[in-house]
């Protein structure tokens, strides 16, 4: 978080510049290290620390927090066969992708049909933000209600198609596709918002120009508002991506990993290894393994923010 | 292209379209809320009944009242604490860091404003099981301390995103003449700037208090004893405790929204300038 660098590419113009690693360090750069100085503290306390001790816990067998037996990778080598493991893997693929398309869909129908800037398109954006803002707990527990047998709710609505006996959260596809319901229903306005910045960056005159030539609505949104929207889906996407392979709260509340694990979910499977059962050494394993992965989407973040503000956005 | 007419009559059914997916939208979002809403006021013998009853024929108070006799607003005070601290210490830390980037020639600032963008988007669950472990062996489990800290820490980034794009939109003049005066550098921050930033420090504050009042993955996992539940936890608990008597679940439920409508409708716009400024978690 310290090291070198290149300070003069970014800074402000008009600002006095010195060169070279080897200069006296100015009053001011003293003052500003001290200015940072809180923050860079509690990151390495609270994130860059946690981790180091992580990897070093995820080498050994650990009791309730006594370190019983050193391991090497073999936490790791479990984690990757373990049954429970490989199937809350498959359970997070299919609610990503699922939950990942539907809330990308929705969310820029949603930009797209409350693109103006009218009265009533604010105040409805803000409606649809609505179970965004609220606690996830809370939403997953309303959720939970209205899918349940007790709320008959299903049975009033499905009843006409003689499914009055359905029970959504016991069965294992069902059940998938309430968690999936779940992502789209309280984040398909966070993707919409994300998405709305980066239409209005798009000129008018593009559209007025494409419809002067008879392009119908169709052809303008796949020729025009798709290619000049590259980055702001990408960055959509995979922020999006990152919340849904981690996410626990939902599965946890929602359906409780069942019917029989079926919606078990990698963030879930990993709260239950640590918290549950307490088997701190291969849940930090998993930790490991999962942020891994996140590193990876982190740093396709990274290089898509830098692209954006290349752009001058 | 033909006439008016047609014309007319087309705007007209955009109007109408326009209208029905609007109704379609709000009911979309806000029916499992009302349904809520409407399950809370109902007494526990009508919470069952079939065919379900969407406004409560007898509406009562029950509910609500079985939780407040309970003790919930231990909840809500320790949710309170912990979400006004963790708003007046990030802020704090976050303006001077976000000032010196913004104002500041030093080595490392560059990596410093990737790291804070990379800090943001780490998702919390994947930090969950490695700090638990730390806070542990730190004895700082079942603090509300603890818990503080790690909400400034986990939103310290976010803060300091929207404050350093801030400070830098103000004009560089002010700050310079203040500097003439004779002001330090604190003092500039303190009595120029900051009080120019007030949209800044609203924004940032609200994404602040209300990941702290929402959160429910770290309280749950860093607060066991019941004098330090946050309001999420202890309705995880209610989850656990009243099964499926779904009156005061649905109460308390009410009870964790209530405070973020009504901040989100009083300060929206802050909310949709921050979470485009670029680094919400979702």
């Amino acid at each position: 978080m310290t090291s070198i660098g290149n300070v003069s590419a970014v800074g402000p113009p008009g600002r006095a510049r010195r060169t070279g690693p080897l200069r006296r360090l100015a009053p001011d750069e003293w003052r500003a290290f001290g200015f940072v100085a809180p923050l860079v503290l509690l990151e390495i306390v609270f994130v860059t620390i946690p981790l180091l001790l992580g990897i070093y816990y995820s080498l050994f067998r650990v009791d309730y927090f006594e370190l019983t037996a050193f391991r090497g990778l073999e936490n790791y080598t479990r984690m990757l066969t373990s049954p429970t493991i490989l199937s809350a893997l498959v359970a997070t693929t299919v609610f990503t992708i699922g939950a990942l398309v539907l809330t990308l869909t929705v969310g820029m129908a949603l930009a797209l049909h409350l693109e103006r800037d009218s009265r009533w398109n604010v105040a409805v954006r803000a409606v649809a933000l609505v179970p965004y803002v609220i606690a996830m707990l809370v939403g997953s527990l309303l959720l939970r209600w209205m899918f349940s047998k007790d709320a008959g709710l299903i049975g009033a609505a499905l009843g006409p198609f003689g499914l009055g006996e359905a029970t959504i959260l016991a069965d294992p596809t069902a059940a998938m596709g309430a968690l999936i319901f779940n992502a789209v229903w309280r984040d398909s306005a966070f993707a919409m918002i994300l998405l709305l910045a980066g239409l209005k960056s798009i000129p008018p005159e593009l559209f007025a120009a494409a419809r002067v030539d008879g392009a119908g609505p169709f052809m303008r949104f796949r020729r025009i508002t798709v290619p000049l929207m590259r980055i702001p889906i990408l960055i959509t996407l995979v922020r999006l991506m990152i919340h849904f392979v981690n996410v626990l709260t939902f599965a946890l509340i929602l359906t409780g990993g069942g019917p029989n694990n079926a919606t078990q979910t990698l963030g879930l499977a990993m709260y239950r290894l640590g918290f549950v059962e307490f088997r701190l050494g291969e849940a930090n394993a998993l930790a490991l393994l999962v942020f891994l992965f996140n590193l990876i989407l982190i740093a396709i973040n990274l290089v898509l923010f830098r692209q954006r503000r290349g752009a001058g956005r | 292209m033909s006439g008016a007419p047609s014309w007319r009559a087309r705007r007209r059914t955009r109007l109408v379209t326009g209208a029905v997916v609007n109704t379609a939208i709000i009911l979309f979002a806000l029916f499992p809320i009302l349904w809520g809403l409407s399950t809370s006021f109902k007494p526990a013998d009508e919470i069952l009944r079939f065919p379900p009853e969407l406004i409560p024929s007898n509406p009562t108070l029950e509910n609500y009242a079985l939780l407040f006799r309970t003790g919930i607003e231990r909840f809500v005070l320790n949710s309170t604490i912990v979400s006004v601290a963790a708003v007046v210490g990030s802020l704090a830390i976050g303006s001077l860091a976000a000032y010196a980037m913004a104002r500041l020639a030093f080595r490392g600032r560059t990596t410093l404003m990737f790291a804070v963008v990379a800090l943001m988007s780490i998702p919390l669950p994947s930090l969950l099981v490695p700090t638990f472990t730390f806070l542990a062996n730190l004895g700082l489990i079942n603090s509300r301390t603890g818990l503080a800290l790690l909400y400034t820490a986990y939103q310290l980034p976010i803060v300091v995103w929207i404050l350093y794009g801030y400070f830098l939109s103000l004009p560089i003049e002010l700050e310079n003449a203040a500097r003439i005066d004779g002001y330090s550098r604190l003092e500039t921050l303190w009595k120029i700037v900051l009080p120019l930033s007030g949209p800044g420090l609203v924004a940032s504050g609200l994404f602040v208090l209300t990941f702290a009042w929402n959160d429910f993955v770290v309280a749950v996992v860093m607060i066991s004893s019941e004098d330090y539940k946050t309001l999420p936890v202890a309705i995880y608990g209610y989850l656990g405790f009243y099964g499926r008597e779904w009156g005061p679940l649905t109460a308390s439920a009410i009870l964790s929204i209530i405070p973020v409508i009504a901040v989100f409708v009083v300060f929206q716009r802050f909310f949709l300038g921050g979470m485009t400024s670029g680094g919400v978690k979702s």
